[in-house]
């Protein structure tokens, strides 16, 4: 008898949620917004987070970039709790958070020269450019923020995130404020950089079209007050994905139903419950 | 209906600063019927802002007029109110100080009173009773969209428009607030025009669809009528078999006109060679196992065996791909449902009628008509089962898919269902959609079957979705499948091109019926430039009869294809005649007058002889026989019109000359 001991395929978790749990204190006492979420996302994964607005999952990512810590469990990166922000996990803002006094070379410098204080100053230049490039921003470097599109705003908020080459890319949101034709293009950009520079990504979209083309995983959440992980989608469409092949495989029209299933009826969202 | 708002002949040009003019809209003609949702979709730039504008009276057209109860549109008024993406609150008022502040204005001759009690209700009707004393800035942007929504009905307006209102909301806010507007719509009967370019959001909301084409001089490129019942609800919507049929169909048009721009911008040199008077050739196709041979004469090389050296296949997702493209010309052929080069030259697509001819059948047999699991499960083996199931269910919808008016699975299905005394149009609904789609509604229960080109059955029935219940080969055992189709101007301007074409594909078709060649054909139809699926669902085979081991796909005979042998290439007057026959008898189009001359001109014949006998293949061209379906009733094509008036299920059909301007070449 023989048992074959050879490790299987799996790739490694690179994090783990643990029990997270978020309470905030409010004037009416303890707001409980997440709880109970258990989670492991392994190296390499692209997942996506959906739910209504206030379920939770800008707060479930800012305890991963470490903006906020965990009121309960914990959440590891490669077996040590995050407690604080660090350039291993870079964060992509809807609103680009880019100073606008500076070029877009400037911004992506300036985050290169605080972390990679060991380089030479032309390694340092190496890198702003090979990442200006990668988000096609050759020729717009040295623009002012002020002087170009939201689209290519939100490409240096990206290279600038990829410069410091991070384990985990956390993107809040980040083709939310772009018009279809821009997302769509920043959306194809996006996978061909995850593609090249195997990353870890967690992204916060409010777009199930947007999840099912680029996730291998979409993660979707209940709603608040205490919040959890409702259901977890596999996408399990081939790589390199193009819209046209989602749009022919039969498993497209099933993912997008159970997720529009999810999110407008087992867990609808009424505004007028509020206040 | 009573006509609300009459958009006539509409133009409007802007001045350009540096002189000029830039034409943004032209030739807009648009009736709204009171109590219409109409959405306007399109690209940036393509004028839907702009037609708003003058529907409003924010802005004027240069020609033509929009009439709004009869009335030529002057100025903006209250009877037009607009809702913008903005909201454009004023900040320093509260809710239903801003709502109020349009009521006194509108309605001075009620009293105070009574004012706020409008106030009141339409706080009420779109949900913030509890937020009137706010200010905007402590609202959430959903919620601020809705005192603009409720300014806007305070003060009744005739008609509402809406200029991409949920457009700076997140896409589950949009539902939400999407929701709420199609109900106050529906308890209101309210008319109303929105600009959008979400998809969803105008399948859902609409009544109708305007899909403007880029500018300059936008026009309208389509319009689609959405047929799902109301009230509607969002998950409801989705289940229903139009919806993604009319989704897919709105992102169709607004990739072409992404590609048509696209393909404008690059330049378009003819490239003759060889003695050929064009080499470089686009030739569309659509995934199915049928394009076998141009994937084959591409990968073996016989395109530029034949000179015709920079052959590029475009994979299209729809075959109305393959009709828009040789309307516009990005297309120099095309592989074509064999129904296609009748009912484009007979201008069955809805415009003028266009010539197509078509030198070469590429394949014959390879469909089935598969009905759902459910249905087998109930025990409905046999057209006489299902004949029995419609009538004991018949207060479902029925509905069975097929992929294009033209193709032979419209025709077969319907002629099928006809002679098993099933009217297609009555007992059951037809309804193009798209191949995947099927697949999906088959497995969710939206549609009852389908009758599709392979892989799909065979995928089905893998799939435990679907059961092959009856093959083409007992329907009609060799009927033509697909077919080499050209623009005839554009045979008559490239000859010598023509007679390559049709050599190179008519030598991969004598390949692709070589069994030797079936797993390599498998493998390569696996590719994503071709089918883009897993091998072991694309199969081809021998002979009709023989079953699939495990017995479970086609009981009734493989749909196997025959791509060459003899008479299986040669185009055959008596099928497109035949076709005709039925493209008529559904209505698709009138049976021409002329349609001896139609044939002439669709059947080349003679470049097929050229080619077969360039490549020494005499003996493939012989002539078939009379036809004859399943039912026993011959068609010899001696008289198309007394055949027509003896069917079964028979309709009142139209018989009309088909204008047809003389042959001539495409000029460059």
């Amino acid at each position: 008898m023989s048992i074959s001991l050879s490790p299987p395929s799996v790739p490694p978790v690179l994090l783990r949620f643990e029990q997270l749990g978020k309470t905030y204190d409010t004037p009416r006492g303890p707001y409980p917004v997440l709880e109970n979420i258990n989670l492991e996302v392994c190296r390499g994964e692209f997942i996506c987070v959906i739910g209504h607005s206030g379920c939770g999952k800008s707060t479930l990512l800012n305890m991963v970039s470490g903006f906020a810590t965990p009121s309960h469990g914990r959440v590891l990166l490669d077996g040590s709790p995050i407690e604080r922000p660090g350039p291993d996990r870079m964060v992509v803002f809807q609103g680009y958070a880019l100073l606008p006094w500076l070029t877009a070379y400037e911004n992506v410098q300036l985050a290169v020269d605080s972390v990679k204080q060991d380089l030479t100053v032309h390694e340092r230049h190496e890198i702003v450019k090979e990442h200006l490039e990668l988000v096609g921003l050759t020729t717009a470097a040295d623009k002012r923020i002020t002087q170009i599109s939201g689209g290519m705003k939100q490409r240096v908020a990206i290279a600038r995130a990829l410069a410091i080459r991070p384990e985990v890319l956390i993107l809040d949101e980040p083709f939310g404020a772009l018009d279809a034709i821009t997302k769509e293009e920043l959306q194809e950009e996006l996978l061909k950089i995850w593609n090249t520079q195997k990353c870890t990504v967690l992204m916060i979209t409010h777009d199930i079209d947007e999840a099912l083309f680029l996730a291998d995983r979409l993660v979707m959440m209940t709603n608040g007050p205490a919040a959890g992980i409702g259901e977890v989608l596999s996408i399990d469409f081939p790589r390199p994905r193009s819209r046209e092949d989602l749009m022919e495989d039969p498993l497209y029209y099933e993912l997008r139903n159970r997720a529009l299933d999810f999110l407008y009826n087992r867990f609808a969202h009424d505004e007028d419950e509020k206040a | 209906m009573t006509t609300l708002v009459d958009v006539q002949d509409l133009e409007k040009n802007f001045p350009l600063s540096g002189g000029g003019h830039y034409l943004a809209l032209k030739g807009i003609d648009l009736q709204i019927h009171q109590g219409e949702f109409i959405s306007l979709i399109g690209h940036s730039g393509c004028g839907k802002s702009t037609l708003l504008n003058m529907i409003a009276g924010l802005d004027l057209p240069t020609a033509g007029a929009v009439l709004v109860d009869g009335e030529t549109v002057k100025r903006p008024g209250p009877d037009k109110m607009v809702v913008f993406q903005n909201y454009s609150l004023l900040p320093w008022l509260t809710v239903q100080e801003n709502i109020g502040l349009a009521v006194d204005e509108v309605m001075p001759d009620l009293s105070a009173a009574e004012r706020d009690a409008v106030v009141q209700e339409h706080i009420q009707m779109v949900g913030l009773g509890h937020a009137g004393h706010k200010l905007p800035k402590e609202l959430s942007g959903g919620m601020r969209q809705r005192v603009a929504i409720a300014r806007a009905l305070a003060i009744k307006p005739k008609l509402m428009l809406l200029d991409e209102p949920f457009g700076a909301l997140d896409a589950l806010t949009r539902g939400n607030l999407q929701e709420k507007l199609m109900q106050i719509c529906n308890e209101h009967q309210l008319t109303a025009v929105m600009v959008t370019h979400d998809v969803d959001e105008a399948v859902l909301l609409s009544d109708r669809i305007v899909m403007l084409t880029n500018g300059p001089g936008s026009r309208i490129g389509g319009l689609l009528e959405v047929d799902i019942p109301r009230p509607r609800q969002r998950m409801t919507v989705v289940h229903h078999p139009s919806y993604y049929s009319l989704r897919s169909e709105i992102i169709y048009f607004l990739n072409r006109q992404k590609r048509v721009k696209q393909w404008q911008a690059k330049p378009h040199k003819v490239l003759a060679r060889h003695g050929l008077e064009k080499v470089n050739l686009d030739i569309g196709f659509v995934p199915l196992a049928a394009c076998a041979p141009l994937a084959i004469a591409e990968a073996k090389g016989f395109f530029r065996k034949h000179g015709l050296d920079e052959v590029h296949l475009v994979r299209e997702t729809s075959w109305r791909g393959v009709t828009d493209g040789f309307l516009d010309r990005t297309l120099d052929a095309a592989l074509m449902p064999s129904g296609m080069p009748t009912w484009m030259t007979a201008g069955g697509h809805g415009s003028e009628p266009l010539p197509i001819l078509t030198p070469l059948t590429i394949s014959r047999n390879g469909n089935e008509v598969t009905l759902a699991r459910r249905l087998a499960d109930a025990g409905v083996r046999t057209v006489d089962d299902y004949r029995e199931w419609l009538r004991s269910h018949n207060r479902e919808p029925h509905t069975l898919g097929i992929v294009h008016p033209a193709s032979m699975h419209n025709l077969l299905l319907r002629y099928w269902l006809a002679a098993s005394s099933i009217d297609p149009d009555q007992d059951v609904h037809l309804q193009t959609l798209p191949p995947a789609q099927m697949l999906a509604d088959l497995k969710d229960g939206s549609i009852d079957g389908f009758c599709v080109g392979e892989p799909w059955n065979f995928r089905a029935s893998r799939e435990g979705h679907g059961i092959p219940i009856v093959g083409d080969l007992e329907i009609w055992n060799g009927h033509p499948g697909k077919v080499l189709g050209v623009r005839e101007d554009w045979a008559l301007a490239y000859p010598n091109t023509t007679i390559a074409l049709t050599k190179a594909l008519l030598e991969a078709c004598q390949f692709c019926a070589d069994p030797a060649h079936w797993t390599e054909m498998g493998e390569l139809l696996s590719d994503r430039r071709y089918l883009g699926m897993k091998k072991e669902l694309i199969h081809f085979s021998a002979a009709p009869g023989r079953t699939t081991e495990g017995g479970e796909f086609a009981p009734h005979g493989e749909p196997h294809h025959l791509f060459f042998g003899p008479g299986v290439n040669r185009p055959s007057r008596t099928e497109h005649l035949w076709i005709m026959t039925q493209l008529a008898r559904w209505s698709e189009i009138p049976f021409p007058r002329n349609y001896v001359e139609i044939l002439e001109r669709i059947c080349s014949v003679s470049v097929f002889s050229t080619a077969a006998r360039e490549l020494g293949l005499e003996d493939v061209s012989y002539q078939r026989g009379a036809i004859e379906l399943f039912d026993g009733i011959p068609f010899a094509g001696e008289d198309p019109i007394g055949y027509l008036n003896a069917v079964s299920v028979h309709r009142d059909f139209s018989v009309a000359e088909i204008p047809l301007a003389p042959p001539r070449p495409l000029s460059a």
